[in-house]
């Protein structure tokens, strides 16, 4: 009976509220405003915790990127599904999470706090909502001339534990913040990385949500793939009602304040909100799902996911490093470069690993 | 009546995508859908055909070179 309750359509729909419910009031008990939960954000400040980057505002190891990875781990061992994998360009997901992150941190959030954005009344995000849209459009061009990864390999078991063994590492750093004289671990004292909720109320509710998206497969970016694609709208029902319940969560409690101007953790030149998620919906889509879901993967056994993740952490590292991160005062130096380089990257890796490139190389038999 | 609906799993949604095309220049019916939870957690897609278009299905996908995993009845 429980393997059926996760099948249908209420159960994603149950699961988009859940989120949606579970940001807004992460928000309300110490989260950064409009950022109850965002993927990219939240593996951007763990970067930062561990001294991958130097920008002190985005500096804390998030809880609940822990408890998404381990409460999928849970659901995948209850239900025998924990498929340890791996072998399928794992250097291509690395390339095309750190260039994901690269563009998630030019709009300034994921898939996820695009809809948070908008359920909190920003209405720069439907900017970034539409450059998402367009980054898979393109993506599904690439997706219909063949292009694909290459298959997965069954792996030992190991390589399955490998990304909880390290989200366990870190929860570790959380939980007894050792300072060492480099000033590692790395925790901000104002700024949205000082912002936090409680760390066990965080890690319940991920590990709830990490449990749920296992079990209903949420993704954000497969939502809009399937429903341009195929015309299926099962997963994109989960994106709406997770929308729409944060929606009603921010107005119940006051967290709504719709506008363009002066929203938190957000720019308004428009272009480059556009621009930046164009780069992450296309790298996301490229790679097979958005920052959730490879997380998601990552704690089923999926050690390709798990490299993808690592390239976001990297790809973070790099963005504020180099100044392609934008700050609520725009774009960083470097952003438009590095959103129009990473979308070069993406074409080229489109192209040649698709039917479009073997005609040109002359491969195809 | 009910149909009986069988379904191709593939390695990667372009694939699945080559075997539509495919399979609709046989003029067979079938569909592109979400893979059914209970076959895989991957949030692919998949191949819906009918169960006596079986042996059909099975020659286009080899005379056509297109890898697949399994088919299963649904």
């Amino acid at each position: 009976m429980w393997k059926n309750f996760f099948n249908s359509r209420k159960n994603i729909i149950f699961t988009g509220i859940f989120i949606g419910i579970s940001a807004a009031y992460l928000q309300k008990l110490g989260n950064p405003p409009n950022m109850g939960i965002c993927v990219a954000c939240m593996l951007r400040d763990i970067a930062g915790a561990l001294g991958l980057h130097r920008a002190e505002v985005a500096q804390y190891i998030r809880p609940e990127i822990i408890g998404f990875i381990l409460g999928s781990l849970l659901a995948a061992l209850i239900f025998k599904e924990f498929k340890p994998r791996a072998g399928s360009a794992p250097l291509v997901r690395f390339v095309l999470g750190f260039l994901s992150m690269v563009g998630a941190l030019v709009f300034l959030g994921c898939p996820w706090r695009t809809l948070l954005r908008l359920a909190g009344g920003d209405g720069n995000a439907l900017f970034g909502l539409a450059g998402l849209i367009v980054g898979i459009w393109i993506g599904i061009f690439f997706i219909k001339s063949g292009y694909n990864l290459g298959r997965n390999q069954r792996t030992h078991q190991l390589v399955g534990w490998i990304m909880p063994v390290i989200m366990l590492g870190i929860f570790l750093l959380l939980i007894f913040q050792p300072h060492l004289s480099s000033g590692a671990v790395f925790f901000s004292s104002k700024g949205p990385g000082a912002q936090h909720a409680p760390i066990f109320i965080s890690l319940i509710i991920a590990i709830a949500i990490g449990f749920l998206a296992q079990r209903t497969r949420f993704c954000t970016v497969a939502a809009v793939r399937d429903a341009i694609l195929i015309k299926d709208t099962y997963l994109l029902t989960g994106v709406v009602s997770l929308l729409l319940a944060a929606l009603v969560s921010n107005l119940t409690l006051k967290q709504f304040h719709p506008g363009f101007q002066g929203q938190p953790i957000a720019h308004n030149s428009q272009l480059w909100n556009f621009g930046g998620m164009v780069l992450a919906g296309l790298a996301f889509t490229l790679a097979g799902g958005c920052p959730g879901r490879q997380l998601f993967l990552s704690g089923e056994g999926d050690a390709d996911a798990a490299i993808f993740v690592l390239g976001m952490v990297v790809g973070a590292g790099f963005a504020h490093n180099f100044a392609t991160a934008s700050s609520p005062k725009g774009p960083g130096l470097w952003g438009p470069a590095s959103v129009i380089t990473g979308l070069i990257v993406c074409f080229i890796i489109g192209f040649s690993m698709s039917d479009l490139g073997k005609k040109q190389m002359g491969d195809k038999k | 009546m009910k149909d009986n609906f069988s379904v191709v799993i593939f390695y990667s949604n372009s694939a699945a995508i080559r075997a539509e095309s495919l399979t609709k220049k046989e003029n067979l019916k079938i569909k592109l859908i979400p893979v059914p939870r209970h076959l895989s957690s991957d949030c692919g897609i998949c191949l819906r055909f009918n169960n006596e278009d079986k042996s059909k299905i099975e020659k286009i996908l080899q005379d056509g070179k297109v890898e697949y995993e399994n088919i299963y009845r649904i």
